[in-house]
């Protein structure tokens, strides 16, 4: 037979709950159709509740005294198959179709499982690439007043969606840098910071090869005035990207960029960072001409006076950390350009010559590139022509 | 320009048998909605429940004073003019239950409910509104070159308060319209007293600040309330302007069926009758009917009932993923949101 | 030369020429031809259905309905859009749920003459377009031009839903053109008035001519800006305003009704909302302030906004 619940119901239209007042009928009473079987009790008044048809009670889910929300089944009524079709109870209520959390989680997954278009109500523009490096207007704008940059918030790791760094990521960061002791940095600190970020924005790679110094240097004690190592490296440079400029271009959207001129530079230590002074035309001048100018720089940069045409504009930039004793390292490139040469610290080793071991000077050549540009085999086969012609430093 | 209706009761076959159809509308909307407060005890209906016990026969006697073509805009007591005006008992069951399949669509609930292209109004809640709307309507009619109907519309002892009210009926007189307003005193407006309601003697007074004419009937008497109903809709259709009806009675329920009316005047309560049981013995008084007549028009009432009852309840609810959530007609005004 | 008063007359009389179902109704609009001679002439010209209401503004929109149920077009003229919040309850209650309730369309037109003028104060100056928007089962039209005034109130005529006429008193006068026109874009569509790349400038209605004079004057500055009219309030054009953004990256949102919420404020959260990536700089919005509308000539020309103002906003976000 069939069982009907016996329902709480919507006492007034505020009303959440009731409480039970009194059950006047115990299970296995019949009870007439629309009978109160129950009496409730809410803020408002004291209600009967009641049955949709005539049954037998077979069931209490309530106590007197204790409160129960609107809809809840209070009991169970059994009725007769015939006053179950006669009072339409003999289908199931229908469930409610949506504004239950299933039917919300489901839409929720459908919309998840969608893929995002990127349109905006089909207009060509990008829609947001929501992802760990996205960064909120709202941490833009704290971060603007911090005077920081993204890559500040690389020792944070987010908790944000996606792993994004939030505002309250940044403030207990920023509460722990409280602990230790801060100097301001220098403006030139600073402006490296910012030319580093920009460089880090791309892929960098770094190959490397030996290279003797003999001839190299015998070249230079003959030579008056005397040019540095670094000197002959960054003609070298210049003279091997005069043959083919395309390692030196730069990738710009879909494009390589190539150089007007080949204008290189070379790194200057100075107290708070390094600069880069540029030698022009480098291709076309050689070794024993540009000297007297690659010293002048030298001096001017370390007094950070450089002239404003000797700043900026170059293709590439030559290193030389071998002057810290250093036989190996990764430079990083400028951001505008692709190659950074560098090179190590000369020093004697064993060479065998076929026969036996002679000593030899040698020194690390590395070059440091923006992988988009170039592969290593072409860096390496650039690399190799500035071995070379370091070789034969007269045509230099 | 007012009247106390005194019309004798005419006892010719007519009038029995407008007494006999008016006493069973009266019977079927008491037994409706005895059964929409089970429904409602029962958890079965959602919302407001709110009857009106105690005014079927001025309803009644309102809603059959109307021709076919006719306006009636009820209000939240008036089940038994709803019948009376033709609305299909299915109708009532089907919008106090939900179905999809009613008239509102489960949009809107309870007596909130009409088919305005039928002439049949459907109430907002803020009392007053539906005058004007009436109004309206006949006015339009006259725009239009259609005259000989009229259109009735009911209120309470409250609603007489409201801004719409004054405007409504005094928009009616100023032109004259076949408009009939009638005002059920039911003695409480939710829980407050006529006390505290108004400060006139008797509500009918302001027939004539409104230059309407006003008739006070006993809507505890039905005859009474036929006669005063027809002698209104009589007057406004032969050109007399707006009737002002005011039916003196006691609301025999709660404001709804959430509310106790534990506030109402015990001597109130005591002297008070039904106008249901008062027609049964003006029946039997008269012998226009036996027992065993009264017992088979309950029993086929309950049935009808129980039938509609047990439709609605088969029928789907509204499906919030097939709904059209929009308010306007004109698909291209529609507003672009975002589907979220 | 027409004006946009007698442009909205003009409507109306075609209206009632072509359609037996429309009849006008309000106060003083019969013989007197209303407060501003909105319907001047037309009780003589169509006996009968143009007549005075008495001041009832619940009962006026309230009988509309119902005539409307009855198949009319009533068209309702509320002497002041200030004055229709005496009839809110018919408009926003009755009107606006009527369709959706029944599936019985309510097309009634409510002519609200609405903002500021000089000297006009408190109750007779207010923008009500945002109040109305907010409610389901309403279009709320807000016409700039002497063309719009024409076509959009003919177009509202024909709508079957329940339109707020927001007609703006004082372009009445001050606005004319050489003729009437004989096609126009549909309502929900809103216009470029001026195409430009540096910014776009959203209004309506009366602030449309502020948004171009300003736009004029920061021309000589080199700046370009966009001015987009909106004509209808709801629906909100809101593929004009993004296609616009997308071509400035730059918003800012002009109206004259009170700041608090708003169709300024609904601009910029659907832009917000589905253009986010479109903005170089956070869109800016300017109203009215937020005190009643003030009486003297000099406080209201403070009070609202005007091309003075929005040009210095506009400076400033174009800096940003």
């Amino acid at each position: 037979m069939p069982r009907v619940p016996i329902l709480m119901p919507q006492l007034g239209e505020s009303i959440a709950e009731a409480t039970i007042v009194r059950i006047p009928f115990a299970v296995g009473d019949d009870v007439a159709g629309d009978c109160e079987v129950l009496e409730v009790e809410t803020n408002k008044a004291t209600m009967g509740v009641t049955v949709p048809c005539r049954g037998r009670v077979v069931e209490w889910s309530v106590e007197v005294s204790k409160s129960y929300p609107v809809g809840a089944t209070l009991g169970w009524l059994e009725v007769s198959d015939d006053d179950a079709a006669r009072h339409g109870l003999d289908q199931a209520a229908p469930e409610p179709v949506a504004g239950s959390d299933e039917a919300i989680a489901q839409s929720t997954r459908a919309s998840e499982a969608q893929s995002v278009a990127p349109l905006v109500r089909g207009l060509p523009v990008p829609a947001n690439a929501a992802a760990a490096g996205y960064l909120s207007p709202r941490m833009k704008a704290r971060m603007n007043e911090l005077g920081f940059r993204a890559a500040d918030l690389a020792g944070i790791p987010g908790r944000g969606a996606g792993g994004r760094v939030t505002i309250e990521d940044l403030e207990a960061f920023l509460r722990r840098l409280g602990e230790h002791r801060q100097t301001p940095a220098s403006t030139m600190r600073v402006a490296v910071a910012d030319a580093m970020r920009r460089s880090w924005s791309r892929p960098l790679a770094t190959v490397g090869r030996g290279v003797r110094l003999d001839v190299l240097l015998a070249h230079r004690k003959k030579s008056d005035p005397k040019p540095g190592p670094a000197l002959y490296a960054l003609r070298a440079l210049a003279v091997a990207l005069g043959e083919n400029s395309a390692p030196g271009g730069r990738l710009i959207g879909t494009h390589i960029v190539h150089p007007k001129s080949i204008d290189v530079g070379f790194a200057v230590e100075t107290e708070d960072g390094v600069l880069v002074p540029v030698l022009r035309d480098a291709d076309q001048t050689p070794v024993g001409t540009m000297v007297a100018r690659y010293n002048e720089l030298v001096e001017l940069g370390r007094q950070r006076r450089l002239p404003p045409n000797a700043q900026g504009g170059s293709i590439a930039t030559v290193t030389n950390f071998g002057t810290f004793g250093l036989e190996w390292a990764t430079p990083i490139p400028l951001p505008e350009q692709t190659l950074v040469l560098g090179l190590g610290a000369g020093k004697v080793v064993p060479a065998w010559d076929g026969k036996v071991f002679q000593p030899v000077t040698e020194a690390q050549l590395t070059l440091s590139f923006d992988h988009r540009v170039l592969d290593g085999g072409a860096a390496g086969r650039l690399l190799a022509r500035i071995a070379e012609l370091l070789q034969a430093p007269q045509t230099l | 320009m007012s009247s106390t209706a005194a019309v004798p009761a005419t006892r010719t076959d007519n009038f029995q048998a407008r007494y006999l159809q008016a006493y069973r509308w009266m019977l079927l909307a008491r037994l409706s909605e005895e059964k929409v407060a089970a429904l409602y005890r029962g958890g079965k209906i959602v919302g407001g429940v709110f009857l009106g016990k105690g005014q079927e026969a001025l309803s009644t006697a309102t809603a059959m004073a109307l021709k076919p073509g006719d306006i009636f805009a009820p209000l939240i007591r008036d089940q038994a003019g709803r019948f009376a005006f033709g609305e299909p008992l299915l109708d009532c069951f089907r919008t106090y239950l939900g179905s999809r399949l009613g008239p509102m669509r489960g949009r809107d609930g309870n007596i909130h409910r009409g088919s305005p292209r039928d002439g049949y109004f459907p109430m907002i809640s803020h009392l007053g509104a539906m005058i004007p709307a009436v109004a309206g309507a006949l006015l339009a009619r006259r725009l239009k070159g259609q005259s000989g109907s009229v259109g009735a519309t009911c209120i309470g002892d409250g609603g007489t308060s409201t801004g719409a009210f004054h405007e409504g009926l005094n928009l009616a007189a100023v032109e004259k319209l076949p408009l009939i307003v009638v005002v059920a005193n039911n003695r409480y407006a939710y829980s407050t007293p006529n006390s505290r309601q108004f400060a006139c003697a008797d509500l009918l007074d302001r027939a004539a600040g409104y230059g309407v004419e006003g008739h006070h009937v006993d809507a505890t008497d039905l005859a009474a309330c036929l006669a005063t109903l027809q002698n209104a809709a009589d007057r406004a259709r032969a050109g007399h302007g707006p009737q002002f009806i005011l039916g003196s009675l006691l609301r025999l329920v709660g404001h709804g069926e959430h509310d106790d009316a534990s506030y109402v005047d015990p001597a109130l309560k005591k002297a008070a009758l039904d106008c249901l049981l008062v027609a049964e013995d003006r029946i039997i008084a008269e012998q226009w009917a036996t027992p065993a007549d009264f017992k088979s028009w309950r029993a086929d009432a309950t049935a009808r009932i129980e039938e509609a009852v047990a439709t609605s309840l088969r029928e789907p609810a509204p499906d919030p993923n097939e709904e059209q959530w929009t308010a306007l007609s004109t698909p291209r005004l529609r507003e672009g949101y975002i589907e979220e | 030369m027409i004006t946009y008063l007698e442009a909205i007359r003009e409507a109306q009389y075609h209206a009632l020429a072509n359609d037996p179902r429309v009849y006008i109704y309000g106060q003083d609009v019969g013989e007197f031809g209303g407060a501003f001679k909105a319907t001047k002439g037309l009780a003589k010209e169509f006996p009968g259905r143009v007549f005075d209401a008495p001041l009832s503004e619940d009962a006026i929109v309230g009988s509309a309905i119902g005539a409307a149920i009855e198949g009319m077009r009533p068209i309702v003229e509320m002497q002041f859009a200030d004055f229709s919040t005496c009839g809110l309850n018919q408009i926003i209650n009755h009107a606006a749920t009527l369709f959706w309730r029944t599936n019985v369309p309510c097309p009634i037109v409510i002519r609200l003459p609405s903002g500021g003028t000089a000297g006009a104060g408190p109750f007779h100056s207010q923008s009500m377009e945002a109040l109305y928007a907010h409610y389901p089962g309403l279009v709320v039209m807000t016409p700039a031009t002497v063309e719009d005034a024409y076509a959009m109130l003919l177009e509202a005529v024909a709508i079957d839903d329940p339109v707020l006429f927001c007609e703006h008193k004082y372009l009445y006068y001050h606005l004319k053109a050489d003729s009437l026109p004989t096609e126009a874009l549909p309502t929900g569509k809103a216009r470029v008035a001026r195409q430009g790349r540096h910014a776009t400038i959203v209004a309506y209605s009366a602030m449309v001519h502020e948004a171009l004079a300003c736009a004029e004057e920061l021309a000589s500055e080199g700046w370009q800006l966009e001015v987009i009219d909106l004509r209808s309030v709801k629906p909100l054009d809101t593929d004009t305003i993004l296609a616009s953004v997308a071509r400035t990256g730059r918003l800012l949102v002009v109206g004259e009704a009170f700041p608090w919420g708003g169709v300024t404020a609904e601009v910029i959260a659907r832009v917000a909302q589905e253009g986010f990536t479109l903005l170089d700089a956070p869109p800016v919005r300017i109203n009215a302030k937020d005190t009643p509308v003030p009486y003297h000539p000099n406080l209201w020309g403070t009070h609202r906004p005007t091309a003075r103002t929005i040009a210095a906003a506009a400076r400033k976000l174009l800096h940003e």
